[in-house]
């Protein structure tokens, strides 16, 4: 086999180099930042042989991270004590780390509040209360499509409330046997004659319209109902002989 | 009964008088106040504000404009409502009352979600990403807060997702901040204290703090 392909999801460079001190346990208040450019490049390659788009961020951290190394290269010019003071690109670069994991991890505990509210319910306002506060003429027309959006959802989701019981709707083949069965027992209350698109009412289907027309032209072939075509191409029946 | 109920209901009016009457709009009001409160005697307060929490749904309704549509004080409100929650709080009743974001409404309580998705044959829940879910809780935390100081704690570009957050009513435009360039300010809306469970924002967990000495205390020393 020897196919392996590990698809780790990162938020962002902060989050790569997170995983990459916690993978190569480098204390992360004392960071080795040659061990951490060097895991971050080859993390980049890697992406790159996957044919994964590297995003701008990435490059953009990259580039700090090479900065910080390239200076440490060049021999370090007479440092003025009057220069202010700047602060250390690492230091720098940890405090960040640190300040975004502290998010992180908050944030799935946060996550677990969300899941949990979910699993309680309310009803929309009752209707009334939208009739009255919804006069159309007041409200500015003004809008972005994300209000739109916004909107939609809303909509969307009043619907889903209101007709629950519709989600449902399994898809159920029938069989023209039985949808012959149900046209005799319709053909009771049908007038002398009918045409096509009577019996297609309770149809919900394509499916279900073929069907009903398999199952005519099994009627019609046992002498069951003749039929007729007009000149608007409508299909009209009247009961044949019953032998059955 | 009060004097101006003996008045009112003991009294015949002339003519001019109801015309005085009724050109007086604050006698209106006070005998509107009057026949209110016969029916909101204090045994059924409680029975009408449950029925406008029942109405408002999932809206939910604020102390403040509850207060003023029972025409009782914010402290008065607030012990009604608190008997109504403690009320619902007995395990007798399938929903109960929350307040999160200060927002008073009912909901089913947790025990009826496996029910209620047998009866709507729904199972789909609303998630959210993790970036989604680290820019919210970036908001929460430091809100007023802008895009780029979201994007410099985050590393990546905000944009999209405060739009897509927007969209999603989680949070809010809040003015623009003095910086240069005026940026648009970002603040959490009551959607989102709905959303996370939260009465407000004191609320939040804390957020852990590292600690090089901690840390450094080696353990095998």
């Amino acid at each position: 086999m020897g196919f392996t392909v590990e698809t780790m999801r990162f938020e962002g460079p902060l989050d790569l180099m997170l995983h990459l001190i916690h993978e190569k346990e480098l204390d992360i208040f004392d960071l080795d930042m040659e061990v951490l450019t060097d895991q971050y490049i080859k993390y980049l390659h890697e992406m790159e042989n996957l044919q994964l788009e590297v995003e701008s961020e990435y490059l953009v951290e990259l580039a700090s991270l090479i900065e910080y190394k390239s200076k440490k290269l060049l021999p370090k010019p007479q440092e003025d004590l009057n220069d202010e003071y700047e602060e250390d690109p690492k230091d720098r670069l940890v405090k960040r780390l640190l300040e975004y994991q502290k998010y992180k991890e908050v944030s799935s505990l946060l996550y677990e509040n969300y899941l949990d509210r979910q699993d309680q319910l309310s009803k929309p306002v009752s209707y009334e209360q939208v009739v009255k506060n919804s006069s159309f003429e007041d409200q500015k027309l003004e809008g972005n499509p994300y209000d739109l959006l916004k909107a939609m959802s809303k909509v969307l989701r009043r619907i889903q409330l209101s007709k629950p019981f519709e989600t449902k709707l399994a898809a159920k083949e029938i069989s023209t046997e039985d949808r012959i069965l149900q046209i005799k027992a319709r053909l009771i209350d049908l007038p002398e004659t009918f045409n096509f698109d009577t019996l297609l009412d309770d149809c919900r289907s394509l499916h279900e319209c073929i069907v009903t027309f398999l199952a005519v032209l099994d009627m019609a072939k046992d002498h069951f109902l003749i039929f007729t075509i007009d000149n608007e191409d409508k299909i009209w029946f009247k009961r044949g002989l019953e032998h059955d | 009964m009060t004097n101006l109920e003996e008045y009112i209901v003991g009294y015949e009016m002339s003519k001019e008088e109801i015309e005085a009457f009724d050109n007086n709009p604050s006698l209106v009001t006070k005998v509107e106040k009057i026949k209110r409160q016969e029916v909101a005697e204090p045994g059924n307060i409680e029975a009408i504000v449950e029925g406008l929490l029942y109405i408002v749904g999932d809206d939910g309704v604020k102390l403040e404009q509850l207060a003023l549509t029972i025409d009782r004080s914010l402290e008065d409100t607030e012990v009604i409502l608190q008997n109504i929650q403690n009320k619902y709080a007995s395990e007798i009743y399938g929903i109960e009352l929350v307040a999160y974001g200060k927002n008073y409404k009912f909901i089913s309580k947790k025990e009826i979600y496996p029910y209620a998705q047998e009866l709507f044959h729904t199972v789909k829940q609303n998630t959210l990403s993790q970036s989604a879910l680290e820019t919210l809780a970036i908001i929460a935390y430091k809100q007023p807060i802008t895009r780029i100081e979201i994007e410099e704690l985050r590393g990546v570009g905000a944009d999209m997702m405060l739009r897509k957050l927007l969209a999603r009513n989680l949070i809010k435009e809040a003015g623009r901040s003095d910086a240069p360039g005026r940026p648009i300010l970002y603040e959490v809306t009551d959607e989102f204290m709905d959303s996370f469970k939260l009465y407000t924002l004191n609320e939040l967990p804390d957020l852990p703090e590292y600690n090089s000495d901690e840390e450094n205390e080696n353990l095998f020393e």
